[in-house]
């Protein structure tokens, strides 16, 4: 049986149902790594081009502990878009080549390549070629891919529940996870998927906020359909599939009467949020909005005091009587 | 009539509220009497030791009072706030947002903008009616806080007191690079070597931090009057002169300006106090004046993260873990069986 290896990070957080069941229904057995932790951390650091942002570098350490396992492939998908007229980060489409210049001890890599920009035919082909490398039955290998994103599309309906992602992927994988936590502040939290679900990277920013006594609202269990829609309202097109749902997202959640206040986790050194958190922190008229900025440091001091401070203001406003500013501008 | 009424307050047995803002570079003390009134305020360096800093403030102020004091109530805020709750028993713990509001608030009632710039970081608060309606704390860096100027003032050894007279004596500010510590920090001293005056380069340099200030923590917010500027940084009068010319409006600076936080604290304890039925949370003072205080660390491997977890102890009695990701350090505090260090 071959051993597929899917590092825990990244697009994982968004595809790992779909290529786990992909790999398996073709008798591969897969191994994801374990999630971040320092070491992974440590490790990216050290491995990775400075200029990159935190998540690629956290991807890196994933990578470096996945070498270790005696693997037949590491899966390290290049992806250029996953939406037609969108795209993914441009550090996203050489991650392959970063990873086969830093590491050197690695196995074989699967680096398909991910374009659905303008059509889907290469990505079908891609799809047949990763396939082959462990059946020669074509069918088998089609029948494997529809399965995969049925049971991908099933995980993105565990997060509609108000599950993250990561916890959605457990409650797919089988394992037990408590119910989100509901509390008397509605807090609509946005970041790349990769960050804020990734518990290290964000130092556990959802949870606190649950403990906090928040209910959280992510962009997953928002209507896609809401979402396009305040996204088209900007004059220009934003054309990352991940910024314009945040963009979309923000301004839906900045309409629901419901909504107490957003929260946007950006990362130091990201291209697309540096505008992307811009544009929001502009258009949000009628909720407080806070963004909050992470890097490599692992002190939770600031991060803390932030979100208390956002907690209280808006329990202190309530308090008084003033309730929210007017929900309709 | 107002020294009746003052004789007469002091006739009925005063209580006290405990304010302490345990901040990177200073640490601060606030002794409230029950009507609202400042009985005393200790400003202390936290030189890197906050358990001795707790300490030595609350001695302070014991012995200033030299009387048993009734306190009712401890609020804690600052970074160091849990461990100044671990060591006084604090009623309440809060973010210095919060305290920094209520304490303007309250001094300047009507207030709309809060200017706080302190040794690590710096905010901006915007009130409406008394109530937090929006702010805002400056990110990853801390380039034009407190301790830049600290180190500024060092290097030029002009004691950091004096700074803001040098600045305010400049008529000229030279233009200095405030986007970056590092950068401005190699431009004045290029300014320097090309001979310009240290006035003009200090009062450049305070130039320098309210424009960092204003566009990056204050950046897209509107700042209307009345502005009150506290924190440490409100002792330098170049900074304050600085804002009211890029602001073209008047800055007020509270005169306990630099306890503000501890001042807030105060308040907060004394709505909670009588909110709540429970007894207080103060330990008392011998608790902490006769007490050995030490505090350790350890990195726990109980799992990758490699946590490094610190332990506060009276004594021999463990008072508190923290810094562990997964709590069961902190959580095992309650129980009967602590987790100890081997």
């Amino acid at each position: 049986m071959k051993r597929v290896g899917i590092p825990h990070s990244l697009f994982y957080y968004y595809y790992y149902p779909l290529w786990k069941t992909f790999f398996s229904d073709l008798g591969a057995n897969v191994i994801s790594s374990s999630e971040s932790n320092r070491l992974t951390l440590d490790q990216g650091i050290k491995l990775a081009v400075d200029e990159t942002c935190l998540p690629i570098k956290v991807y890196f350490g994933h990578v470096q502990e996945l070498c270790q396992q005696h693997l037949d492939y590491i899966f390290i998908p290049r992806l250029v878009s996953v939406e037609p007229k969108s795209y993914i980060c441009p550090k996203f489409m050489g991650v392959p080549d970063m990873i086969r210049a830093a590491l050197d001890n690695l196995p074989p890599l699967i680096d398909i390549t991910i374009d659905v920009s303008k059509s889907d035919r290469s990505l079908k082909r891609d799809i047949m070629r990763v396939g082959s490398l462990f059946t020669n039955d074509d069918n088998q290998i089609k029948r494997a891919y529809t399965h995969a994103c049925q049971e991908n599309r099933f995980c993105r309906l565990l997060a509609r529940e108000g599950y993250t992602m990561a916890e959605a992927i457990s409650l797919w994988e089988g394992e037990q996870v408590n119910n989100p936590a509901s509390g008397d502040l509605n807090i609509g939290v946005l970041g790349h998927g990769y960050s804020l679900y990734d518990p290290y990277i964000s130092m556990n920013l959802v949870e606190r906020l649950r403990k906090m006594g928040c209910n959280v609202f992510l962009p997953e269990a928002l209507d896609i359909g809401c979402i396009e829609r305040e996204a088209a309202t900007i004059p220009k097109r934003v054309f990352w599939t991940l910024g314009r749902k945040m963009v979309g997202s923000a301004l839906y959640m900045d309409k629901r009467a419901d909504i107490d206040g957003i929260i946007y986790l950006a990362c130091f050194g990201c291209g697309p949020d540096s505008l992307i958190g811009e544009i929001i922190e502009n258009k949000v008229k009628n909720k407080s909005f806070m963004m909050l900025t992470i890097d490599e440091h692992s002190g939770e001091g600031g991060l803390v005091t932030r979100l208390e401070a956002f907690c209280d203001m808006l329990r202190r406003r309530r308090m008084r009587g003033e309730g929210n500013l007017p929900a309709y501008g | 009539m107002r020294s009746e009424g003052k004789l007469l307050r002091e006739a009925i047995i005063v209580h006290y509220y405990l304010g302490v803002d345990i901040g990177s570079v200073s640490s601060n003390f606030v002794l409230m009497d029950q009507y609202g009134n400042i009985r005393e305020k200790v400003y202390l360096r936290t030189l890197g030791n906050p358990v001795k800093a707790i300490k030595e403030g609350f001695a302070q102020i014991k012995s200033r009072q030299g009387e048993q004091l009734d306190i009712r109530g401890v609020g804690t805020t600052g970074s160091g706030r849990h461990l100044a709750d671990v060591l006084l028993g604090a009623d309440v713990v809060k973010n210095e947002i919060t305290a920094h509001a209520v304490a303007a608030s309250a001094l300047f009632p009507g207030v709309r903008t809060i200017i706080e710039i302190g040794g690590q970081d710096s905010k901006i608060i915007i009130l409406k009616n008394g109530i937090v309606q929006d702010f805002a704390m400056n990110t990853v860096c801390a380039a034009g806080t407190g301790s830049f100027l600290d180190q500024q003032a060092a290097r030029l050894n002009i004691a950091i007191e004096d700074f803001g007279d040098y600045a305010v004596r400049s008529r000229q500010g030279i233009r200095i690079a405030g986007r970056c510590g590092v950068f401005a920090e190699s431009d004045m001293i290029h300014k320097q070597q090309m001979g310009y005056p240290a006035e003009d380069i200090i009062m450049g340099l305070c130039e320098a931090l309210v424009r960092n200030y204003l566009n990056n923590v204050a950046k897209g917010k509107k700042i209307e009057e009345p502005i009150v500027f506290q924190g440490g940084v409100a002792a330098n009068a170049g900074i304050k002169k600085a804002f009211e010319k890029v602001l073209n409006s008047q800055v007020q600076v509270p005169e306990p300006y630099e306890v503000m936080g501890a001042i807030g604290s105060a308040m907060l304890a004394q709505e909670q106090r009588a909110q709540s039925q429970a007894p207080g949370n103060y330990r008392g003072d011998d608790f902490i004046l006769e007490g050995e205080f030490k505090s350790s660390s350890h990195e726990c491997k109980g799992c990758p993260n490699l946590c490094e977890v610190v332990c506060i102890k009276r004594n021999q009695e463990i008072l508190a873990y923290w810094g562990d990701r997964c709590k069961k350090w902190e959580n095992s505090i309650n129980r009967q069986d602590k987790l100890q260090v081997i």
